[in-house]
């Protein structure tokens, strides 16, 4: 009898019946396996890792429920009939039928993906929490060239950009930014939406390199995907905040390629237009456009604008690190060098309540603006210098930006090599090494918080006010440190008093030792009694929970050796500098 | 053509057929190479002006004649001298381009001049009339163009070139009309003869015999082989399909680079090896200095394309991760503060032996303990004052001593080599002491008898020490009382059995039950309960150990623990099962002893590791509540040293207080007090 032998009429159990292997589902869902994969990859079917792989380790394996959901979705019959409709296209073609052809072209059957969005994410705050990738990929593909071969059309990259700009402008508007990180790979951002703490990275705008081994058609499928649902979350987030989805945007600074500038306006505008809205409603829809882009149009004085977006966000009600994230670049005015990439600072600063503006046409001011108090470059000298302001490394605005004050600018002046740039996304206190800018950041976070009045918004005095703050915060913390000294110092007194009163009640028999003894002996058992409480512990347990402890006392171990290497290599280039 | 000739010397691998060939080819090509171009340049010719061709061809066949007859007769020359000049003169001219003149006119300009000169000028200008372009400069357009100017077009000057009128007399008869330049040349006699000949299909000049004998002009005498006639085959004249091939491989080796024409550069083999090592400090910064120095990551597409596969490629399943903390692990009980007293630190220490403490015994009123060395000594020491008491030279090593569990019979037992000696220790009240002597007295005649069995012990009294010596036959390890004091069991090495009950394996160690007549032994895996009132089996404890070395019964008599060679210590509850209710391994080496505090709820464990463990464990009266286990406390101080025997080989509990005597190898007796 063959080893999985199953007797007529007795239905297949376990794991024969619970899953598949994929050719198998490609042959019941009489789909070629293309058209399978763009399914899986819609639907967000996954193999699976069966206990028992009844048809060997080298074949993938599906849940048979997970394929019955895709035999019954709509997007078969879907592709099903674009194939057969392909099909005409073609043989009117090659009967040289090119009417029919056009006109079987224009009829070709469409499918778009909402539902799938809706099936996979029931509320929107799912969708929020699964958007980390979905935004990964549309900035990468954002900062993709187009290529004719591989069939990343001009559409998709344009689609990208724009869908990356209003999340951005929509982040930016309700200063929702949390974290940035400046790193090889790109820019790492970490926005909290609804409580979703959303991270992703956005390329740098250099040119990505191209390798032959990616397969596009994967990537495009999951970007049409991605595309969808990031487009029905912004609409979503608009719609939250009250202006319509589609923005409308200023065709000047479009295409000045000034789009999230463009969209921020936009936003800011339409809080303000909704009354106007109400009354525009019956005017047709071209005259209603017009009168929006107008309307855009005419405040060209961004101070202004900002001023009334001020004023509504006072209305709204914002949780308390919003309103810190706020306020961080609050009357700070910016300016962006030539060679400062604009589009990561512009979405950074202006997260951050900054006001910003570049060189190049569409600019919200000029550089010779006295007001500007900061002007961002990235080179090694800077000729020109105006001295109402001060010039800074891009790395300042994400350092400042990720530890919510305005950190000191001398040592990010240009020319100058900047301190190391501290990535917010970990945590000194359970890796155990705090690096000493670290330290340097929270004593100025720390002076900054106990200062009442809102942190100063002009150049040197602002400067020489944190570096008071600075001293303020050192002396303060000399001043703790001792307390807690002196603490420490009566709780042991009174320890050992406590002890000594124990013994003599207890009357133990001093035969064997004098009062010094006693001290000497007490100590040791002060020390024993540290030394051996994880021995102790380790006794009651079995095998395997104590196998368990050992290794969490060896990971613990190694983790100290390691913050141990650290701290003698910083010792060594201390030395070595001395 | 010419490629194939530039790719020549490229070719190294030809025949020398090959080459052969190649060259007559070459010299064929070249011929019709030259051919065509004199076909090309005639073409030419012919095209700017046919007519003055045709006289210019004429012209010198006429010349050829002339030279001819010059060498055949002068009378020929003589005759044909005056046609020259007027003929020649115009050639002569059209170099001056002055004025266009009749013929005529020209004949009668000339006429005065030297006949020989011009003559001369005539032979002259001949070779230059190839050259001469015509007057008109108009070029090769259709001269319909100028049927309705005046002029005809243009001379080298670019002034026009009037037309002329045209006379037609019959005396221009013998005269072509040339269209271009507008004028009329007249034909020679010799011109119309040759025409004549033309027409008449024979050739212009008479004395060409087109149809003269074939001399064979090639010498074929003595010639091995005749060259060959054979037509060149199409191959010679179409590019070779393989030599294509090879240069196209060619052509790709050095494009890749594989040939490579110049000689390798050679590199010094000394070089700044170790780079600038002044700045490595440096190098310890931040990769990057600024933001304009971030390079681009090449990986970024390829890292994303794999996070899209693992997203719909990797099979998932829902793995248990454990998310433990070293709290969660430590087993919950009760503090080990909420259960004193138990010892804590060493207070006393008894010193005076010379060689490792192998065994300590506890007076039961607990203000004294003996001790035996492997020096071969015995000696007694005050608990309180660590002070000693008394010392009995035994002669060798001491493997065990035990005081009688009665108070007011302070006798204790000894093991050295093969005999145990029962030695009176007179620390008793006088009555007491008498009475102890009384016993040891009257022992000596009685307890043979009892035994019955001399072979085995044999009775003697010790006078030296002042008490009894029983002879064994083997090693005596050790000794217990009885709780009554009236019996003891005393456990040799191999072959010595002398109990009533069947044994499997070598007794290890032995006890009595604490209340009952019950006795214990345990084997090197198992331990036997015995009923001595019955002599029989009650129970056989499976201990799983590798080898016990040790074994504690609990006051209460239910609950015994037994150490084993491998550092693990098992609980057995006898009522529960037979198989240990508790396993615990903690100490690295062998435990060497284990003890029951008489009263307090505390055991202990001690071994060669140096350190003796005390835990509390707590046995409940109510059966259903298991035994509480809690170790309490590590004692340590004993020095481990590296000879054969090492660490704590003893402990005791005091009988009263919750303290405890260690003995160790390093000759010293500690005690452990709360």
């Amino acid at each position: 009898m063959p080893k999985h032998y199953r007797p007529p009429g007795k239905k297949k159990e376990g794991n024969a019946a619970k899953y598949v292997t994929r050719s198998q589902a490609v042959k019941g869902l009489q789909v070629t396996l293309p058209l399978f994969r763009k399914l899986c990859i819609w639907k967000g079917i996954f193999p699976r890792d069966p206990k028992k792989k009844l048809k060997g380790n080298h074949q993938t394996y599906y849940h048979t429920k997970d394929m019955s959901f895709l035999h019954h979705d709509p997007l078969v019959d879907i592709h099903r009939d674009i194939r057969a409709h392909d099909k005409k296209i073609k043989k009117a073609l090659s009967k040289d039928n090119k009417p029919r052809a056009e006109r079987l072209k224009d009829q070709k059957p469409t499918y778009n993906l909402d539902r799938l969005i809706i099936e996979r994410y029931p509320r929107f705050i799912d969708a929020l929490g699964d958007l980390d990738d979905c935004l990964t990929m549309v900035h990468l593909f954002a900062a993709l060239p187009t290529l004719q071969n591989e069939k990343v059309q001009v559409k998709h990259i344009h689609t990208c950009r724009r869908l990356s700009h209003e999340w951005q402008a929509y982040i930016a508007r309700t200063h929702k930014l949390r974290k940035t990180f400046i790193s090889v790979k790109g820019i790492y951002y970490q926005v909290e939406v609804d409580g979703q703490k959303i991270t992703w990275i956005a390329p740098h705008s250099i040119q990505q390199v191209l390798t032959d081994d990616v397969d596009f058609n994967v990537m495009l499928t999951f970007l049409e995907y991605y595309e969808t649902l990031l487009a029905f979350v912004n609409f979503q987030l608009y719609h939250n905040i009250n202006v319509k989805y589609p923005p409308i945007l200023d065709p000047r600074l479009e295409a000045l390629a000034a789009e999230l500038y463009a969209l921020s306006r936009y936003i800011d505008s339409r809080p303000m237009e909704q009354d106007n809205d109400k009354l525009l409603n019956q005017v047709d829809e071209p005259n209603l456009m017009l009168s929006q882009l107008q309307h855009q149009l005419a405040p060209s004085e961004p101070g202004a604008l900002m001023h009334l977006v001020e004023e509504t966000e006072l209305v709204d009600d914002a949780d308390g690190e919003t309103k810190e994230c706020r306020s961080v670049f609050k009357n700070l005015r910016f300016f962006l060098s030539r060679e400062v990439p604009r589009e990561p600072l512009l979405f950074v600063i202006s997260a951050f309540g900054g006001m910003v503006s570049w060189e190049g046409d569409g600019a919200p001011f000029e550089e010779s603006d006295p007001s500007i108090t900061h002007q961002i470059v990235d080179r090694p000298t800077q000729g020109h210098m105006f001295l109402s302001r001060e010039y800074v490394q891009p790395q300042w605005v994400f350092d400042s930006v990720n530890a919510r004050i305005i950190l000191p600018t001398e040592d990010y002046l240009v020319g100058r090599v900047p301190p190391p740039h501290l990535s917010p996304f970990v945590d000194n206190e359970a890796e155990g090494y705090t690096p000493d800018y670290a330290q340097k950041i929270k004593q100025l976070q720390a002076a900054a918080k106990k200062d009442v009045l809102p942190i100063p918004a002009i150049g040197n005095e602002d400067q020489d006010d944190t570096q008071n703050l600075l001293l303020d915060g050192v002396a303060d913390r000399v001043e703790a440190n001792k307390a807690a000294e002196k603490k420490k110092e009566m709780l042991k007194h009174e320890k050992q008093f406590h002890n000594e009163l124990k013994m003599e009640l207890q009357g133990v028999s001093h035969a064997a030792g004098t009062l010094q003894n006693m001290e000497a002996v007490k100590d040791q058992a002060d020390k024993d009694e540290i030394s051996e409480e994880p021995d102790l512990s380790e006794i009651g347990m079995s095998r395997r929970k104590r196998g368990l402890y050992q290794s969490i006392l060896i990971n613990k171990q190694r983790k100290k050796a390691k913050l141990d290497k650290l701290e003698s290599r910083k010792r060594r280039i201390e030395e070595s500098q001395k | 053509m010419k490629l194939k000739v530039t790719k020549k010397p490229t070719m190294a691998t030809t025949k020398k057929n090959d080459k052969k060939k190649k060259e007559k080819q070459k010299i064929a090509k070249e011929k019709r190479t030259s051919d065509k171009k004199e076909e090309r340049r005639n073409k030419k010719l012919l095209k700017s002006n046919k007519k003055e061709k045709v006289r210019d061809r004429l012209k010198k066949i006429d010349l050829r004649d002339e030279e001819d007859e010059n060498a055949q007769s002068s009378d020929y020359k003589e005759a044909s001298e005056p046609d020259s000049p007027g003929r020649g003169i115009p050639k002569g001219d059209a170099p001056s381009n002055s004025t266009i003149e009749a013929p005529n006119y020209n004949d009668a300009h000339t006429s005065g001049n030297d006949d020989d000169e011009s003559y001369f000028s005539v032979e002259e200008s001949d070779s230059s009339e190839d050259e001469v372009a015509p007057r008109n400069t108009i070029g090769d357009v259709p001269l319909e163009f100028y049927k309705d100017e005046e002029h005809i077009g243009y001379d080298v000057k670019g002034r026009k070139i009037k037309k002329k009128g045209r006379t037609d007399n019959i005396a221009n008869f013998l005269k072509i009309n040339d269209e271009l330049n507008d004028e009329e040349v007249e034909l020679s006699r010799k011109e119309i003869k040759i025409i004549r000949r033309i027409a008449e299909g024979k050739t212009p000049h008479a004395d060409v015999d087109p149809y003269a004998p074939y001399v064979d002009w090639f010498d074929w005498d003595g010639k091995g082989h005749p060259l060959s006639n054979a037509p060149e085959p199409k191959r010679r004249f179409i590019p070779s399909k393989s030599e294509a091939k090879k240069i196209s491989k060619y052509v790709r080796a050095i494009r890749e680079g594989r040939i490579k024409f110049d000689k390798p550069k050679e590199e010094p083999k000394v070089y700044l090896l170790w780079g600038d090592d002044s700045s490595s400090s440096e190098k310890t910064r931040g990769l990057y200095t600024s933001l304009r120095g971030v390079p681009a990551y090449e990986n970024y597409l390829k890292e994303c394309f794999n996070r899209l596969l693992d997203l719909y490629l990797c099979p998932r399943a829902r793995k248990k991760r454990l998310n433990v903390t070293l709290e969660s692990l430590k087993p919950k009980r009760v503090d080990p503060k909420d259960l004193k007293p138990y010892p804590t630190t060493c207070y006393v220490e008894y010193k005076g032996h010379n060689g490792a403490v192998v065994s300590i015994s506890t007076e039961s009123t607990g203000q004294w303990i003996a001790s035996g060395s492997i020096d071969g000594t015995v000696r007694i020491w005050e608990v309180a004052t660590g002070r000693c008491v008394r010392v009995w030279e035994v002669g060798s090593a001491v493997r065990h001593v035990a005081w009688n569990p009665l108070p007011n019979q302070p006798i204790l037992a000894v093991s050295v080599d093969q005999d145990v000696l029962i030695l009176d220790t007179g620390l008793g009240s006088e009555e007491e002491q008498r009475k102890i002597s009384d016993l040891l007295q009257f022992e000596k005649p009685a307890i043979p008898d009892e035994s019955g069995d001399a072979d085995i012990v044999s009775w003697h009294s010790d006078d030296k020490l002042g008490g009894l010596r029983l002879k064994h036959f083997k090693t005596v390890s050790s000794i217990e009382w009885h709780r009554r004091g009236d019996y003891f069991s005393t456990l040799s090495k191999k072959g010595s059995q002398r109990i009533p009950f069947k044994l499997h394996g070598l007794p290890i160690s032995t006890t009595f039950h604490p209340s009952r007549s019950i006795f214990f032994i345990a084997t090197k895996k198992n331990v036997r309960v015995y009923d001595l009132l019955k002599e029989k089996l009650i129970k056989k404890l499976d201990t799983k150990l590798r080898e016990v070395s040790s074994m504690a019964v609990h006051p209460g008599g239910d609950n015994v623990i037994v150490g084993s060679r491998e550092g693990k210590l098992c609980w057995f509850d006898m009522d529960l099962s037979s198989t240990p209710y508790k396993t615990l391994k903690y100490h690295t080496k062998d435990i060497t002893n284990v003890a029951f505090h008489r009263s307090y709820p505390l055991f202990a464990s001690c071994s060669e590791d140096g350190k003796a463990y005390v835990f509390h464990g707590m046995v409940y009266s109510d059966l259903n509540q298991d035994p509480l286990i809690v170790p309490v406390r590590i004692l340590q101080g004993h020095c481990i040293s590296n000879r054969n025997v090492a660490g704590v080989l003893d402990c005791k509990f005091h009988p009263r207080q919750p303290w405890l005597f260690t003995a160790g190898a390093d000759s010293v007796i500690k005690l452990f007090c709360h």
